[in-house]
């Protein structure tokens, strides 16, 4: 009988005592609120004249992708199914909520969330609003569409059109290739 | 006892946090998540490199009123957890410039900066220094025109609105931060004095 290989993201955390800064996969990563994440979600959301929401999913987009890349090659990942599986753990390992790419095509990916740190964040903190606003996730879904696709950086956009601080049940991203 | 600055980063950066069932992780009464310390830079730089001239200041205080915020609110669950009665709560002697001096080395553990509170004027002033930070690793060559650690002066304006400022949750605000070295800015460490408003 066929044993069915356990996917599993792995964290290799460590403090860095004389510098005190904290690695995740050496990675240097840092500790903060909901409440940050959401002053930078609003700020960019404001920023409209100053294309604030696509600075917020293009700092996304390049971290995340430089992080999972930087995974993939360290383990050798290279079947599909396994980086979606990743992606969708670090993406709960971290915070951000819970995940799900329910389609990966060559043009086009959709992914949903159930809860997402962005949307509860803000619930939490100013209630519900009529547009989508969570830019990071956006910018998440297009560093993993490229990545799936064995593209570069910056080969999908994403939009949000659903979302939970609408009121909807779920998030749902849709990436589409430029 | 006094604060003991090295114990409590022994103990408080052992702090490890993952996400739950639902990818989320609630702790000292917020949500908090663990991302590169490259995105908020990128965020950051982007917007403030992109505002014309005449609008860099105004966008440089949207940055530290993000700061300030979560360093109210974090800050204000953080002195109140259980984490922080365990470990910091036995030292304090004197409210409540040993909550500040114990504070930053929390900040420190976490990360955030390695920092120091190197003068307290109670009520009025204090001066903190950052001999290491995530923000000033914007610069690659050189030095920035303008300090840049957003982050450390929000926060540092928040705990001593903590300190001294109305209770909870009515004291945001009370004080200002400004920041007159930087790393970024080729010196040798951050200061950051915080003034009332």
């Amino acid at each position: 009988m066929p044993v069915e290989k356990k996917i599993e993201f792995e964290i290799d955390h460590h403090f860095d005592p004389v510098k005190c800064r904290h690695y995740l996969n050496d990675t240097c990563t840092v500790l903060h609120c909901h409440h940050y994440m959401t002053l930078f979600h609003q700020l960019a959301d404001d920023a409209k004249g100053f294309e604030g929401e696509r600075f917020l999913k293009e700092a996304a987009e390049d971290t995340f992708y430089d992080v999972l890349k930087k995974y993939f090659e360290l383990k050798g990942i290279i079947a599909l199914e396994e980086m979606i599986c990743l992606a969708e753990q670090y993406w709960s390992v971290v915070g951000m909520g819970l995940i799900r790419f329910i389609s990966v095509g060559r043009y086009a990916v959709i992914a949903e969330m159930e809860y997402s740190h962005v949307d509860e964040g803000w619930l939490k903190k100013w209630g519900g609003r009529e547009e989508p606003v969570n830019f990071i996730t956006s910018g998440f879904v297009s560093a993993s569409a490229a990545l799936f696709n064995g593209r570069p950086a910056k080969t999908f956009q994403t939009k949000e059109t659903k979302a939970l601080v609408c009121g909807d049940e779920t998030s749902l991203f849709k990436a589409v290739i430029n | 006892m006094a604060i003991d600055r090295k114990k409590i980063i022994e103990e408080m950066s052992k702090v490890k946090v993952t996400g739950n069932e639902e990818g989320l992780i609630p702790a000292f009464n917020v949500f908090v998540q663990q991302l590169p310390a490259d995105f908020w830079n990128a965020f950051s730089r982007r917007i403030v490199n992109y505002v014309p001239d005449d609008l860099v200041e105004a966008a440089e205080g949207l940055l530290f009123n993000a700061a300030n915020e979560c360093g109210y609110h974090t800050g204000y669950g953080i002195i109140t957890s259980n984490e922080w009665k365990e470990v910091v709560g036995p030292m304090i002697e004197k409210m409540p410039e040993d909550v500040l001096h114990g504070a930053f080395a929390v900040f420190t553990a976490w990360g955030w900066a390695k920092s120091e509170v190197i003068e307290i004027v109670p009520d009025e002033k204090m001066v903190v220094r950052a001999y290491d930070y995530y923000e000033s690793d914007v610069l690659r060559y050189g030095r920035t025109l303008r300090p840049c650690a957003y982050m450390i002066q929000g926060v540092s304006a928040a705990f001593m609105d903590l300190a001294y400022g109305k209770p909870y949750p009515d004291g945001l605000g009370t004080f200002h931060c400004v920041q007159t070295k930087g790393i970024e800015m080729g010196d040798d460490y951050g200061e950051f004095i915080v003034t009332r408003a």
